[in-house]
């Protein structure tokens, strides 16, 4: 009963969240229903019954991403940026009007289509009680990462070593001083 | 084991609730709750005033009431009653929902909160976990704050605010990781239940790690919660007030009974990993309501003892210079807490997960077995 | 498969939550009728110490916060996928294969306190960077 509860109110903030980081004008804003959306998320995670996961969403996405993507909005100098407006007064951007961008908007809209109607129709031909027997709490999943996963486990650090050397690399400021010889 | 309080209640009573009925005894455990602790925070600002007073040979707020014990009343009377200035250049929507965002965090952290091992609001199964990331929130909550003011002084307050809260949790996550080695779970029940009630048995005194472990905890979450000696991002000489220098009345008040309440928080989770939690002594009273009652007791008499230290270590050290708090945080507490996890690793490893205590009293039996006979 | 907790065990999170937006909404709107309500044009300004303010607030954003959140997700993540591996840390030593999530464990950290010693190095923790010549760096 309050599962279907969580259920709807996750879904409701994920949607709209979704929705509202796409039509807001405001970069920060869309940050913050981003937040939300992201929220939203771990909500439906718990409805899945997988705690871990709904508790490292909220600690990476929540806690770390959505800052992450606040200060790099606040490097990129924020939402100062002026809006030029075409004849029709829309907001005019760029490459609008090329032929190669309706080509390619037409075919990315032909392909979700056919991903959407396939899930759609699978899922409203089946039957609509699904057991889901797999619940994930965190001795499950250590389990499993040190036992079936334990190559996937230790990868994953490398991937992380890789990922701090290359932000570090990327970020750091450029020396304007010659490079001696 | 007891998961919510309703199912304790329920084990206590040998009754099943409805939905219904554990929805309305959910809220009213959660009203007392924030009551309680918003009662606490408000004692907190008083208990500051006075022990400051104390340290400085004053006297304190000695009027409202006896001893002053009202004043907290009288200071949130006054913040309701103030005007609500939204500054022009301010971004209306972020400006109210930055307040909301920290009060959110801190009171969501309090789900998991050890009062006692019945009357714990929800014992999950990620508990610690999930408290930190619900403590992240108050990060994101300064930075709105900061940013919607839009003003220099709160945005530099915001941003120093939200990089300072988020470098401490790197070695605080690395000293629960050690605390949920040695306990072997998550939840904050079983972090509890591998401790005993006298001190030999505390995590503190486990391992020479989980000793220094403590301090490096207890250093960050106080970092965290922009606490002085840490609280640059506030430093009323430095950046007029910081973040929240565009709020007044009663969004101010959100602000500060969020960092009160956190602090308070920080303690309990501090007694909760390393100083015996709720354990009442020789488990007097058992797991009926006596028992509870007492552990009740004990929990938030360490508490409040870790908050008077709080205060005590505000009002006697200078604030740190920001970038003495970035480096303290990445060149001293960091490889301190990873240190600490790879030896308490390798001393869980070696000696079975046994503590100090434990050891020395095997020693001394099987010497005492080995030269009596 | 029951799932270990039933879902009411998220209730008291959501109702906490609820009640914090309700205190939030309910003191400013019960302010509303008790406080005074008369801005003018120099209550509303930005404070900035009696003068009047001068630009905007987008003042002398350094990188070095943006290079803090990116090694803080790192950190974080490595954190996040330590977690299952201690809590089963002991039930795995009981079983006896402790050793081997010992040596786990260690490629682990190791791995990522290479990443912390780099980082250090190359000066990239220094909150005030300090200006080296370009030899010192490409060492």
């Amino acid at each position: 009963m309050f599962l279907k509860f969580l259920f709807y109110i996750s879904a409701f903030l994920t949607v709209f969240g979704a929705i509202s980081v796409v039509v807001t004008r405001n970069l920060i804003h869309s940050c913050v229903y981003l937040l939300f959306s992201l929220i939203g998320v771990a909500g439906l995670y718990l409805t899945l019954n997988a705690e871990f996961i709904a508790a490292t969403q909220l600690v990476v996405y929540v806690g770390g991403i959505v800052v992450l993507l606040l200060f790099a909005i606040m490097l990129t100098g924020g939402s100062n940026l002026k809006v030029l407006v075409n004849k029709f007064g829309l907001e005019s951007t760029p490459l609008m009007g090329n032929l190669k961008t309706y080509i390619f908007a037409a075919l990315s809209g032909l392909v979700l289509a056919a991903v959407l109607i396939k899930i759609l129709f699978s899922s409203l031909l089946k039957s609509s009680t699904v057991s889901n027997n797999f619940f994930t709490t965190v001795e499950d999943v250590g389990v499993k990462l040190l036992t079936d996963h334990i190559l996937a486990f230790e990868l994953s650090s490398v991937l992380l070593l890789g990922a701090l050397v290359g932000a570090a690399i990327i970020a750091r400021p450029q020396r304007s001083t010659e490079v001696e010889e | 084991m007891n998961q919510t309080i309703v199912s304790y209640i329920e084990h206590l009573t040998d009754k099943q609730f409805g939905f219904g009925i554990t929805v309305a005894l959910f809220f009213l455990a959660v009203f007392l709750l924030v009551n309680v602790m918003a009662i606490i925070g408000g004692l907190g600002t008083y208990a500051e005033r006075k022990i400051s007073a104390d340290i400085q040979m004053r006297q304190g707020p000695n009027r409202v009431g006896p001893y002053g014990i009202l004043q907290f009343l009288a200071d949130g009377v006054k913040m309701i009653m103030k005007e609500d200035i939204i500054p022009t250049q301010a971004d209306k929507l972020i400006f109210t929902i930055a307040p909301l965002l920290c009060l959110s965090g801190v009171l969501a952290s309090l789900a998991v909160l050890p009062i006692s091992s019945g009357f714990t609001l929800s014992d999950l199964n990620v508990g610690i976990f999930y408290l930190l990331g619900v403590t992240s929130l108050v990060g994101v909550g300064v930075f709105l704050g900061g940013y919607a003011s839009n003003s220099k002084w709160a945005m530099l307050g915001g941003m120093r605010g939200a990089s300072q809260i988020i470098s401490y949790e790197v070695p605080v996550t690395l000293t629960i990781l050690m605390m949920v080695m040695l306990a072997g779970g998550l939840s904050l029940n079983t972090l509890i239940s591998g401790q005993t009630a006298l001190p030999h048995g505390w995590y503190i005194f486990h391992n020479p790690f989980s000793f220094i472990g403590f301090f490096i905890y207890f250093i960050g979450a106080l970092a965290e919660t922009n606490r002085a000696p840490f609280d640059l991002p506030e430093a009323e000489s430095e950046l007029v007030s910081g973040y929240h220098t565009e709020y007044s009345g009663m969004r101010f008040a959100f602000f500060a009974l969020a960092e009160y309440i956190e602090v308070f928080v920080v303690c309990a989770v501090a007694t909760a990993l390393f100083l015996g939690g709720y354990k009442v002594p020789f488990n007097v009273g058992g797991d009926g309501p006596i028992g509870q009652i007492l552990q009740l007791v004990i929990f938030f008499s360490k508490s409040f003892a870790l908050y008077y230290v709080v205060i005590w270590v505000r009002w006697t050290l200078p604030r740190l210079r920001v970038d003495h708090l970035m480096v303290i945080c990445w060149k001293y507490l960091t490889p301190i807490a990873l240190f600490n996890l790879v030896g308490a690793t390798l001393w869980v490893y070696l000696f079975e997960g046994r503590s100090i205590y434990l050891i020395l009293k095997h020693f001394a039996e099987a010497h005492m077995v080995g030269g009596g006979h | 498969m029951e799932p270990s907790q039933t879902a009411n065990v998220y209730l008291p999170t959501f109702i906490l939550i609820l009640m914090a937006t309700l205190m939030v909404f309910g003191a400013l709107l019960v302010g509303k009728f008790l406080r005074p309500s008369n801005p003018n044009k120099l209550k509303q300004m930005a404070y900035e110490c009696g003068e009047d303010p001068v630009g905007t607030a987008w003042a002398n954003f350094n990188v070095r916060f943006y290079v803090i959140a990116l090694v803080f997700i790192v950190f974080d993540v490595e954190g996040a996928l330590m977690f299952p591996v201690v809590a089963v840390f002991r039930k795995f030593m009981e079983v006896g294969s402790g050793g081997a999530v010992l040596m786990s464990l260690l490629i682990f950290i190791g791995v990522l306190v290479q990443g912390v010693i780099y980082c250090w190095k190359k000066g990239d923790l220094d909150w005030v960077k300090s200006y080296r010549s370009p030899k010192e760096l490409k060492k």
